[in-house]
């Protein structure tokens, strides 16, 4: 049992970084119908550029602050990044076959991954202890406080943003956006900004994911964009590709049956469970689980 | 382009039969991986450029192939020629198993479908299910291929093979496009809606294209097991599934389009070895560049003798 409930708490805590980072695919995939694949590797760079911040700009000082600062800072550095990728390698193609901008997408990739790499190095760094190591036992059951705030910081912000599409102006032009570009066009909508905003939150809300991810790993490396950002990609699909609350649901669902595996079966298995239960779960109900039909576009 | 191919393509395989002759043996093992990468991408082509189905993981087939050499070879002491029917037919038979649940999803999930079979083999081979694969180290002591009593040990031998695999791969794919399947698969691409309402059975030509693309790509994983006498898991992980993808689609899904593609990700860091670190930053943005100044690829393919007018602008893929 405890087992279980320790598997609980950490696979809610990996659930709610994957939420974050999906959240950011799914919204791109449901207004652009484009893989993102550049998107994990902007969670990894998040992590790169939160160091540097602390290292670089704060002189090492750790107070609440100077976390709030990086996190600030962080967001705002990859929300520029994240426009700025929109407008070099995605705009130019949005008339273009489907698969241009999926190449595309991986040239970012390769890009913003080796990158880091060159700025950085190819060797792992350690990320700055910016909370306090305080754990609480709960009979057996040890949580600590970076996992609180991990999973609290988390749903505010996803909450937030459930909030914020559906219920003010600019959520409703997102909405419209995803559900037809032409028509939204149509009614005034500039969709080149909703575009725009977009990335603008799907990027800062990855930020905060890489810093998350940082701040509970400790270990950050160049190449790790690939591994969250395939997982939160599998989370968005598993909730059903363009819907919000989906990827909350997915991100979620993909953390527990992670840490479940890594608990029961053997960690060195999780990547091929994952995506066994992938596949089945597209088999059974090819549009994730909260997916909703949708005809191909001729 | 279309009279350039006309006698480009003599000129190019008179090169390639006498170029192991005047290549050093580095660079011979360089045309050696040049002539199998190309190959795989081939295959990767039928079932991408051709039939137009988001497939992000053929370094899977080629990896089972290349396994299945390493295996019935070192374990079962069975000689290289003797594996080459298995290295196709059991590629093949999982490009059937794997694709026949999963061949009606939307591009997209077909894409993280297939990205997901690959990263289970990677795991499959690096967890040593069965004890046969030789855990995250691979197979060592792949013998060399025999033919008649005579091994052909020496680096041209293996050359050879390799290029005799790229010309049966060439006919293959020739024969393909000329035939009622290529044809099928053709529409099938273009509007799968229309085809089905003309009487194609999508379904069987889309597990069949898997089935043609794995069983090449596994012929490409024997000659690649010949090559190095070895086998390991990181050669078929999901990233070079990734670049063969981008090859098919910078390329422009044509032969020539193909070895462009190879010649640039392959041959051509090799040549620049001392900006080796740089490579994938590079790659990434001629990814970028070329996509936005050719968004239908290098060298974009042609079908037979389909009126320009049909053709419509960007239909290329789902």
């Amino acid at each position: 049992m405890d087992t279980f409930l320790q598997q609980l708490a950490n696979g809610l805590t990996i659930g709610s970084m994957y939420a974050l980072v999906a959240l950011g695919y799914t919204m791109v995939y449901g207004v652009m119908r484009l893989i993102n694949f550049a998107h994990g590797d902007m969670v990894a760079a998040s992590a790169f550029v939160g160091l540097t911040i602390y290292t670089q700009v704060l002189g090492q000082a750790v107070s609440l602050g100077a976390v709030i600062a990086i996190f600030l800072l962080s967001a705002v550095v990859m929300a520029a990044v994240g426009v700025i990728l929109e407008r070099i390698a995605y705009r130019p193609l949005r008339e273009a076959p489907r698969l241009s901008a999926v190449v595309s997408a991986l040239g970012a990739s390769l890009v913003i991954q080796n990158g880091i790499m060159l700025i950085w190095g190819p060797q792992m760094r350690i990320f700055p202890e910016l909370v306090p190591q305080v754990y609480w036992d709960f009979g057996g059951v040890v949580i600590s406080l970076i996992q609180v705030i991990i999973l609290v910081l988390s749903l505010v912000l996803m909450v937030a943003l459930y909030l914020f599409v559906e219920k003010t102006r600019m959520g409703a032009a997102i909405r419209a956006s995803s559900i037809d570009q032409d028509a939204a066009r149509l009614m005034g909508i500039n969709v080149n900004s909703v575009i725009a905003l977009i990335f603008i939150i799907g990027s800062s809300l990855g930020a905060v994911g890489g810093l998350f991810i940082g701040l509970y790993y400790r270990g950050i490396t160049f190449n790790m964009g690939w591994q969250y950002g395939l997982y939160a990609f599998v989370a968005a699909i598993i909730g059903g590709i363009g819907n919000i609350p989906g990827a909350m649901l997915g991100g979620m669902l993909l953390g527990l049956f992670n840490a479940f595996i890594s608990g029961y079966v053997s960690s060195t298995w999780s990547d091929a469970f994952t995506f066994i239960l992938l596949i089945i779960i597209l088999i059974v109900r090819p549009t994730g689980i909260l997916g909703e039909r949708v005809a191909e576009k001729v | 382009m279309k009279k350039l191919q006309g006698f480009g393509y003599p000129i190019f395989f008179a090169v390639l039969a006498v170029l192991p002759y005047v290549l050093d043996s580095r660079w011979q093992a360089v045309a050696i991986t040049f002539l199998i990468f190309t190959v795989v991408a081939l295959s990767q082509d039928i079932i991408l450029g051709k039939c137009g189905m988001f497939n992000m993981g053929q370094a899977l087939f080629f990896g089972i192939g290349a396994y299945t050499t390493a295996i019935l070879n070192t374990h079962y002491g069975w000689p290289l020629l003797a594996t080459i029917p298995l290295a196709i037919l059991i590629p093949a038979i999982f490009g059937v198993i794997l694709a026949g649940p999963i061949v009606h999803l939307r591009g997209d999930y077909l894409l993280v479908t297939t990205i997901g079979f690959n990263i289970v083999f990677v795991q499959v081979v690096q967890n040593n299910l069965g004890g046969i694969t030789g855990g995250p180290n691979g197979i060592f002591g792949i013998d060399s291929m025999k033919l008649f009593g005579v091994g052909l040990v020496s680096q041209e031998s293996v050359y050879y093979l390799a290029f005799a695999v790229l010309l049966l791969t060439l006919w293959i794919m020739r024969n393909l496009e000329k035939s009622k399947v290529g044809r099928a698969m053709h529409y099938l691409r273009e509007d799968q809606l229309a085809a089905e309402s003309i009487g194609i059975n999508t379904r069987i030509y889309k597990i069949f294209a898997f089935a043609l693309g794995a069983g090449i790509a596994g012929l490409a994983g024997t000659v690649f097991a010949v090559q190095y006498s070895a086998v390991s898991p990181e050669a078929f992980d999901f990233m070079q599934s990734v670049l063969f993808f981008s090859i098919v689609i910078v390329g422009g899904s044509s032969v020539p389009g193909v070895l462009i593609g190879v010649f640039v990700m392959f041959v051509l860091p090799e040549v620049f070895r001392e900006f080796a670190t740089w490579r994938f930053f590079i790659f990434g943005f001629a990814m970028i560049v070329s996509m936005i100044l050719r968004p239908r690829g290098i060298w974009p393919a042609t079908f037979g003798k389909i009126p320009k007018f049909l053709i419509k602008g960007g239909s290329h893929g789902a």
